[in-house]
């Protein structure tokens, strides 16, 4: 017995190693950066300013309003596109409601400024059939809420119709026997089915909208609807007051990782937004029904579409040449894809450290029921969601400090903060994507693979590669568009010899240069979308002729 | 520890792709705002002329405002590449000699001809000043406004950008122009602007293109601005607008960084700044009034521009003791 024990343990032991040295390096950082924060001179003369509660009040309530639209809107999104499962265009539209958490955040708010701003496509159009120009409400609470919800409502909506669309068919005919009204049908048997993935959803688009960064940034319009994100930067950038942005990004610390701790399952991520989707049976709703799921559809359609289109006309009218023979565009065009790149492979190498580990604490016939097993897995899951609790200007403020103390180059300090940021933006969606297919592949599998005697490389080659070959080139794909199209660390560390894409295009919308501003949105549109959209097809054909 | 989280040997293909080259003559790098390294500002001119004689390479590195160059500078520490920062104003001079990064500029200043008289300030060298001034569309706006509270009165879709204070002298500007004016009203008179503000940018150029870009209808620039659209746009339709409160003073000062190893190349530069050579580039490029009178004298165009009969101006020492506290309760006026 005692035997078997120890040959079982010493046969998974190996895989643990990588993983577990992962999850503690993870926190290890964590727990330098807090160091690191605390052990400054300014942290004597730490203070919050003289704005703390206000911001903390107008976040709160920023973020709770937009939590509510986005999972408003992305609930009826949802519920007409599980209700009109045949419609030309419909898997196009959910493929491209999925990319909108890997869409760069400034590219739409460019996007958004084109259509809604003061002199935009709708403000235009108002004047020309009207003769009136309604009065701007772009910049201030209304901005924030509109682009909060362009990402957090296509992202409930992908979530939610996962949920409607797992109905089983047998409850559907069912509610359609008893000839239930659709508020009936919805309420009994739709509601239970979403219900369960409203918490961790909201707990997930609360926590981004209250850290939220570039949104605020730009359209903001003035420091009342400051983040504490946002506030910290002020107090770094504008005011250099560190004991002021160090109190700021201690608070934020704790509430952040409060919330996170709360929060304890992150598994409302589930494998919402990857781009496929089921089809299913027509519900037989009433005509009235029918009409209102279409021009929702439609409204929704036109409303996550058209600042897409701004982007792409805009962009297309620029002088693209010049902008693709430009210095500085190249630079920046070289740094956000080397690091992007780099980000993906440290993602898709820690994500498999951390999943074979977590694999083995969790399955049963693995080690799964040793006594610290459940703990230690729950360790490494939580390693990675650090990210959540602790936000990018943080970490960023961290790494600056860092920089400052032990000098070199700047440009190192800011590629590594970069790539460490997009690395643990990434970690929870790679965990939540991979940990699945690789429980379902030690459950398939382990007993076979034993029985050969095939393990370790040679185990990875045959099984787990195959296995998870598609999750793997999806969270490649997401790994490379989030970071991408990040502007969050490097507002801090842009300089004129350290670009990005997000950046350039900042300084780009910040001088009002619209349509050079275009034509970078338009090359980081056209470049998310492929690498989201084409790649992992492409990829995955190759390899069914193969 | 420390080493082993730093991925240095990862971030190796980004040193190729930022590759630095081989530098043989020394090089002087100037920190400023953006609109003056663009392309059409000042700096392409100035970098042509000084480089003909002083055997270097003058750099202009741009950051989006005055004073984010000042906090760029700040933030790099000991690592900082700038020689010189040029751009700042009177009134933030005080918080940038407070850093103490600067040294004396050594420049031969009596050939200044600023309306404040003769310059003391032995740090900070002035090379050029105008008016703060709201600039409008002569075409879109009829009836601009005169003062302050007339500016509040205007009708309710009547729409003003402006400059943030924290990070742009401008910004700074407006604030003090209306502490200066109003004294303790001045509170009272941000309450009823903060209704007819579009945005607060970072810095001028952003504000500048918003409004061009007919996002409002005001726009806080400069009495000098409207000489741009007619000199270089042959555009009669900008104006400024005449305010009685009276105009607030702007001098844009430069400094050497006690940093620089450039120091004597750096005090030529600054000497260079004064001759009739910048002084003659500035008008027609950063589109305000020199800090001498040179031999060519203004450009034709300066003549039709208003001057204000009554300036405004709060001394530098005053502006740091109460800068914080104005700005704390202007974003608290914001922000409400």
């Amino acid at each position: 017995m005692h035997n078997r024990l120890s040959s079982h343990l010493s046969s998974h032991l190996p895989g643990l190693v990588p993983g577990a040295f992962t999850a503690i390096a993870l926190l290890c950082l964590a727990a330098l950066l807090f160091y690191q924060l605390t052990a400054l001179p300014e942290f004597s003369s730490l203070s919050l300013g003289p704005r703390f509660v206000k911001t903390l009040g107008w976040s709160t309530l920023q973020a709770t309003l937009s939590t509510l639209l986005s999972l408003l809107l992305g609930c009826a999104v949802a519920w007409a596109l599980s209700h009109q499962p045949v419609f030309p265009g419909r898997r196009l539209l959910i493929a491209l409601l999925s990319s909108a958490m890997v869409l760069p955040t400034l590219v739409v708010v460019l996007g958004l400024v084109t259509v809604l701003g003061r002199n935009g496509w709708l403000n235009q159009l108002s004047e020309q059939l009207f003769s009136v120009r309604p009065d701007t409400w772009l910049y201030g609470l209304g901005g924030i809420l509109i682009a909060h919800c362009y990402f957090n409502a296509s992202f409930s909506a992908r979530t939610l119709l996962t949920r409607f669309e797992s109905i089983p068919a047998e409850q559907r005919k069912l509610s359609q026997a008893l000839g239930l009204t659709a508020w009936q049908r919805f309420k009994l048997m739709e509601w239970p089915a979403i219900a369960t993935a409203i918490p961790g959803l909201a707990t997930t688009i609360f926590l981004l909208c209250f850290t939220s960064f570039a949104i605020v940034l730009i359209l903001g319009g003035s420091p009342k609807f400051n983040t504490l994100e946002v506030s910290i930067y002020e107090a770094i950038k504008l005011d250099f007051n560190l004991g002021r942005a160090l109190g700021l990004a201690l608070a934020q610390l704790a509430i952040c990782a409060t919330l996170v701790a709360l929060n304890t399952t992150i598994k409302s991520f589930d494998r919402s937004i990857s781009a496929r989707s089921r089809s299913l049976n027509n519900f037989r709703d009433t005509p009235g029904n029918q009409l209102l799921q279409i021009i929702i559809i439609l409204l929704a359609g036109c409303a996550f579409l058209l600042p897409l289109m701004a982007i792409v006309y805009d962009g297309w009218s620029a002088d693209l040449a010049g902008i693709i023979k430009d210095p500085q565009f190249i630079q920046a065009s070289l740094t956000s894809i080397t690091i992007a790149l780099i980000s993906t492979l440290a993602v898709l190498l820690l994500s498999m450290a951390l999943t074979v580990c977590h694999t083995s604490l969790s399955v049963s016939h693995r080690i799964g029921n040793f006594a610290l097993a459940r703990w230690a897995a729950r360790f490494i899951s939580f390693s990675a969601t650090l990210y959540l609790a602790v936000p990018a200007l943080v970490l960023g403020f961290g790494f600056f400090l860092i920089a400052r103390q032990y000098g070199g180059a700047n440009n190192y300090w800011a590629a590594t903060a970069l790539v460490t940021a997009n690395v643990l933006m990434v970690l929870p969606f790679a965990l939540v994507t991979l940990l699945p297919a690789s429980a379902k592949a030690a459950n398939k599998y382990d007993k076979l693979a034993f029985s050969l005697g095939v393990s370790g490389y040679s185990r990875w080659r045959l099984i787990e590669s195959a296995l998870l070959r598609n999750e793997l080139i999806y969270v490649a794909s997401i790994a490379f568009c989030m970071s991408l199209g990040d502007l969050g660390i490097i507002a801090l560390f842009g300089s004129q010899d350290f670009i990005t894409l997000p950046w350039l295009l900042y300084q780009k919308m910040g001088a009002y240069r619209t349509t050079e501003a275009a034509g970078i949105a338009l090359f980081m549109l056209i470049l998310t979308l492929v690498v989201f959209l084409l790649f992992p097809k492409l990829v995955k054909r190759n390899y069914a002729v193969n | 520890m420390l080493k082993q989280l730093t991925p240095f040997v990862l971030t190796a293909p980004l040193l190729l792709a930022t590759a630095a080259f081989a530098q043989t003559k020394p090089v002087l790098t100037v920190y400023t705002y953006d609109a003056f390294a663009a392309d059409w500002g000042p700096a392409p001119g100035i970098e042509a002329a000084f480089e003909e004689s002083c055997d270097c390479d003058l750099q202009f590195i741009a950051a989006d405002s005055s004073i984010g160059a000042l906090r760029k500078i700040q933030l790099e520490g000991s690592q900082t590449k700038a020689d010189i920062l040029l751009g700042l104003d009177t009134n933030i001079a005080e918080a940038a000699r407070a850093t103490d990064l600067f040294v004396e500029h050594g420049a031969d200043t009596t050939n200044l001809t600023l309306p404040t008289g003769d310059w003391s300030d032995s740090t900070f060298l002035p090379f050029d000043y105008s008016y703060f001034a709201f600039v409008y569309n002569k075409e879109k706006v009829s009836n601009p406004p005169q003062s302050f509270e007339a500016l509040i009165a205007m009708p309710e879709d009547f729409k003003i950008v402006i400059q943030d204070p924290r990070s742009s002298t401008p910004g700074l500007g407006l604030l003090l122009w209306i502490q200066e004016a109003y004294g303790d009203r001045a509170g009272e008179i941000w309450q009823g602007l903060a209704p007819k503000i579009v945005t607060v940018t970072k810095g001028w150029s952003d504000a500048y293109g918003l409004f061009l870009k007919d996002e409002a209808d005001m726009v806080l620039s400069y009495t000098t601005s409207p000489a741009y659209h007619l000199i270089a746009e042959e555009d009669t339709r900008f104006a400024s607008a005449a305010f009685s409160e009276g105009h607030y003073l702007q001098i844009e000062v430069a400094g050497i960084l006690k940093s620089s190893t450039q120091q004597e190349l750096a005090k030529n530069f600054m000497q260079f700044m004064l001759s009739d050579a910048v002084q003659d580039i500035i008008p027609t490029t950063n589109w305000v009034y020199p800090a001498t009178t040179t031999e060519a004298g203004l450009p034709d165009g300066f003549d039709t521009l208003h001057v204000p009969e009554k300036t405004l101006l709060i001394e530098g020492t005053d502006v740091e003791a109460k800068r914080q506290q104005w700005i704390d309760q202007w974003i608290d006026i914001l922000g409400q």
